[in-house]
C-alpha cells in the first residue's frame, strides 16, 4: 500500500533521513518510533507529499507522490505533528471545506462530515470555533478531517501529543478501530504507546531504520539492524555449590564465558540465603539455553534452584538501537 | 474512486475558505465599513459640489489611492499567516494542484475586494438623483472595472510578498512600497538622460496614466491586457515561490 524505497532528506547541511525503505502491506498498522529529531516527521512528510525526497521515492497505494502526486494524496488522510488548524473557523464548517479540498463529492459531503464527527466524539462541539476548543478536542478535529475521504492510508505524526491519558487511550481505541479496514502509520516518540497499538514497529535512529518488524521479532532481535548482539534473552539463575566453594563458581562462569550463545553475565551476586544468583544475557540467535545452562551447573556441580527466562523488552531493543545508531550501514 | 480534485472544485473550496475568513474576523468588517466612510467622505467633497458638471472621475481617482494601503492589508495575511501558522501542510498535502491553491487564494482576496467596492454603487445612483443633466453611466461602469483592475493587480503583489514571508506585517510594507512603485516608475519615463527603451519600458509598467484614461471613462483593451497579463505572472511567480519552499 505505501513503498518507500531509498529515500534521503537533507536540510542545507543536516542530513534527516539517510536512505530509509520500508514497504507497508494492506491493512497493517504500523509504528515509527526514535527519539525527536530521528527523521520520523521528516519521512511522513515525504509519504505525505508535503516535502519531496532529495533521492528515492515514495508511492501510495500504486501512484508516485511525485509524478502522481495529486492520485496519490488522494489515497492518504494526515494528520501532521502540530495539527494546524484554523482557529476562526467552526467545527462542522472546517471539516466541511476539508471535505471540499478532498474532493468529496457534494452529495456525500454532509454525510461524510457527519460521520467523522461521530467518529470522533465531536457532537458536543458542533457549535464552536475551534480557537476555543481544548487540545484534545483540536486533535479529534484534526484526525476526524483526516477520516472525511475514506482514505485506505493513514499517516498520524504523534497523534497523542500533548493529550492527557483518558484521551491518549481514546485515541489509542479509535486508531486501532480505524486500522480494521487500512494501512495506518503512526509515529511517536513514546514506546509503550506503539507497543500496545501496533503489529510492526520500525526504529529510527540517526534518519536510518536501526530495526523493523512485529514486537516479538524485534525482542529476539529478528529485523534488528544495529546493536543486534546485545539484544536476546536474559536468563536468571540461582545456585550453589554443596560444598561452598567459589572454586565452583568460577569454573561455571569460564564455561558461560566459553559458550557462544552468551553475550554477557552480570557479576554474581551473593544472595543473603546462602545462594548465588547469575543474570545472564544470550545473543540475539532464538534458541532457549535453559537446558544448557542447566547442564552446564551440574556439571561443575551446582544445585540450581530457579532458571527462568525473559524475553528482551521492546525497550531493551529501541535502547540498543539507538545506542549503536553509529554502527548502521 | 477519484484521483485528485480538480483545479475547478480546488479553487473554490480555497477561494470560499478565504472569502468567508474576512467576514468571520472583525479586521475584515472594519476594513469595509472604513472604506466605505472614506469613500463616501471623498465623494461628498469632490464629487457632489454644487455647480460642477455630474461626473464620478475625482472620485475614482481618488479611490485608487485609497486601495495603496487597503489592498495590501486583504492580501497580506493570503499565505503568510498559513506559512505561520502551518496550515500550508494541509493544503500542500490535499490532492489540489499548486495553481489551484494559488488561484483560490487570488480569487477569494479578489471576491471580498469587490465585496468591499459594491456597497458604494448607490454613490452614483445619489448624484444620478440630484444631478440634473444626468450623469453618464458609461464612464461610471469604467471606473468601477479601474478599481477591480486595480486593486486585483495590487492583491497580486500581494500575494507573491506573502508567498515569500511568515510575517504579515512584512508582506504588507513590502506590497506597499512595489505598488507605489508601479505608481512612481511613470515619472522614471520623464527623466531625459534614459535611453528611449528605458523610458519607454517605465512608461509601460506604470499603472498611473491607464487609470487615468480608465476614469475618462475610456476602456481600453490594452490597459486590461496589462493588468491581466501583469498579475497573471505574479501568480505564477507566487506558485514558484511555494513550490520553492516545500522543496528545499
Amino acid at each position: 500500500m505505501v513503498v518507500v524505497t531509498d529515500i534521503h532528506k537533507s536540510f542545507g547541511q543536516v542530513y534527516a533521513v539517510r536512505g530509509v525503505s520500508f514497504e507497508l502491506a494492506p491493512g497493517q498498522i504500523a509504528g515509527l518510533l526514535g527519539h525527536n529529531g530521528a527523521g520520523k516527521t521528516t519521512t511522513i512528510r515525504m509519504i505525505a507529499g508535503y516535502l519531496t525526497p532529495d533521492v528515492g521515492r515514495v508511492s501510495v497505494a500504486g501512484f508516485d507522490t511525485v509524478t502522481n502526486r495529486q492520485a496519490a494524496l488522494a489515497k492518504l488522510g494526515y494528520l501532521p505533528e502540530a495539527n494546524p488548524l484554523y482557529p476562526e473557523m467552526g467545527v462542522p464548517e472546517y471539516l466541511h471545506f476539508r471535505a471540499r479540498l478532498f474532493g468529496v463529492e457534494r452529495a456525500k459531503r454532509h454525510e461524510a462530515v457527519e460521520r467523522a464527527i461521530e467518529r470522533c466524539w465531536l457532537k458536543e462541539m458542533r457549535g464552536r470555533r475551534i480557537a476555543t476548543l481544548s487540545k484534545g478536542y483540536k486533535q479529534r478535529v484534526g484526525l476526524a478531517a483526516a477520516l472525511l475521504h475514506e482514505p485506505p492510508v493513514l499517516l498520524l505524526d504523534e497523534p497523542t501529543n500533548g493529550l492527557d491519558p483518558t484521551q491518549i487511550h481514546e485515541t489509542r481505541g479509535l486508531i486501532k478501530e480505524l486500522a480494521a479496514d487500512r494501512t495506518v502509520l503512526v509515529s511517536s516518540h513514546i514506546l509503550p504507546e506503539i507497543e500496545r497499538v501496533c503489529d510492526r514497529v520500525i526504529i529510527f535512529a540517526g534518519g536510518k531504520v536501526g530495526a523493523d518488524g512485529s514486537p516479538t521479532d524485534l525482542a529476539r532481535g529478528i529485523g534488528v539492524h544495529a546493536g543486534r548482539g546485545n539484544i536476546g534473552s536474559v536468563y536468571t539463575m540461582e545456585a550453589r555449590s554443596h560444598e561452598q566453594s567459589d572454586a565452583r563458581a568460577a569454573s561455571f562462569e569460564n564455561a558461560l564465558r566459553a559458550n557462544s550463545g552468551v553475550s554477557s553475565f552480570d557479576p554474581a551476586a551473593a544472595l543473603p540465603d546462602g545462594w548465588t544468583r547469575w543474570t545472564i544475557h544470550a545473543t540475539a540467535a532464538a534458541r532457549d539455553m535453559r537446558e544448557e545452562l542447566a547442564a552446564a551447573a551440574a556439571k561443575h556441580s551446582l544445585v540450581v534452584r530457579e532458571l527462568r527466562s525473559e524475553r528482551a523488552s521492546l525497550e531493551k531493543v529501541f535502547m540498543t538501537v539507538l545506542e549503536r545508531a553509529g554502527d548502521l550501514p | 474512486m477519484s484521483t485528485g480534485t480538480g483545479v475547478l472544485a480546488g479553487t473554490s473550496a480555497v477561494a470560499r475558505r478565504e472569502l468567508s475568513s474576512y467576514f468571520r474576523q472583525p479586521a475584515g468588517w472594519i476594513v469595509i465599513a472604513l472604506m466605505m466612510f472614506l469613500m463616501g467622505v471623498v465623494f461628498a467633497l469632490v464629487v457632489l459640489v454644487p455647480g460642477r458638471p455630474a461626473s464620478m472621475r475625482a472620485f475614482f481617482e481618488a479611490s485608487g489611492w485609497l486601495l495603496l494601503p487597503v489592498a495590501p492589508a486583504i492580501s497580506m495575511r493570503l499565505l503568510a499567516e498559513e506559512l505561520r501558522s502551518g496550515t500550508i501542510e494541509h493544503l500542500c498535502t490535499s490532492p489540489i494542484s499548486t495553481p489551484a491553491l494559488i488561484l483560490g487564494k487570488y480569487a477569494g482576496a479578489v471576491l471580498f475586494l469587490v465585496a468591499m467596492l459594491a456597497p458604494t454603487v448607490v454613490l452614483p445612483f445619489i448624484l444620478w438623483v440630484l444631478s440634473d443633466p444626468h450623469p453618464d453611466f458609461g464612464p461610471v461602469l469604467a471606473g468601477y472595472l479601474c478599481l477591480v483592475l486595480l486593486g486585483s493587480l495590487y492583491i497580486a503583489v500581494g500575494l507573491l510578498a506573502s508567498a515569500s514571508t511568515t510575517n504579515a506585517t512584512l508582506a504588507f510594507l513590502v506590497t506597499l512600497f512595489a505598488i507605489l512603485g508601479l505608481l512612481l516608475v511613470g515619472g522614471v519615463a520623464q527623466v531625459s538622460w534614459l535611453p528611449a527603451w528605458a523610458r519607454d519600458a517605465c512608461e509601460g509598467l506604470s499603472t498611473r496614466w491607464r487609470v487615468a484614461d480608465f476614469a475618462k471613462g475610456v476602456i481600453d483593451t490594452t490597459h486590461a491586457i496589462y493588468f491581466l497579463t501583469l498579475s497573471a505572472l505574479l501568480l505564477t511567480l507566487s506558485g514558484s515561490v511555494l513550490h520553492l519552499r516545500r522543496s528545499l
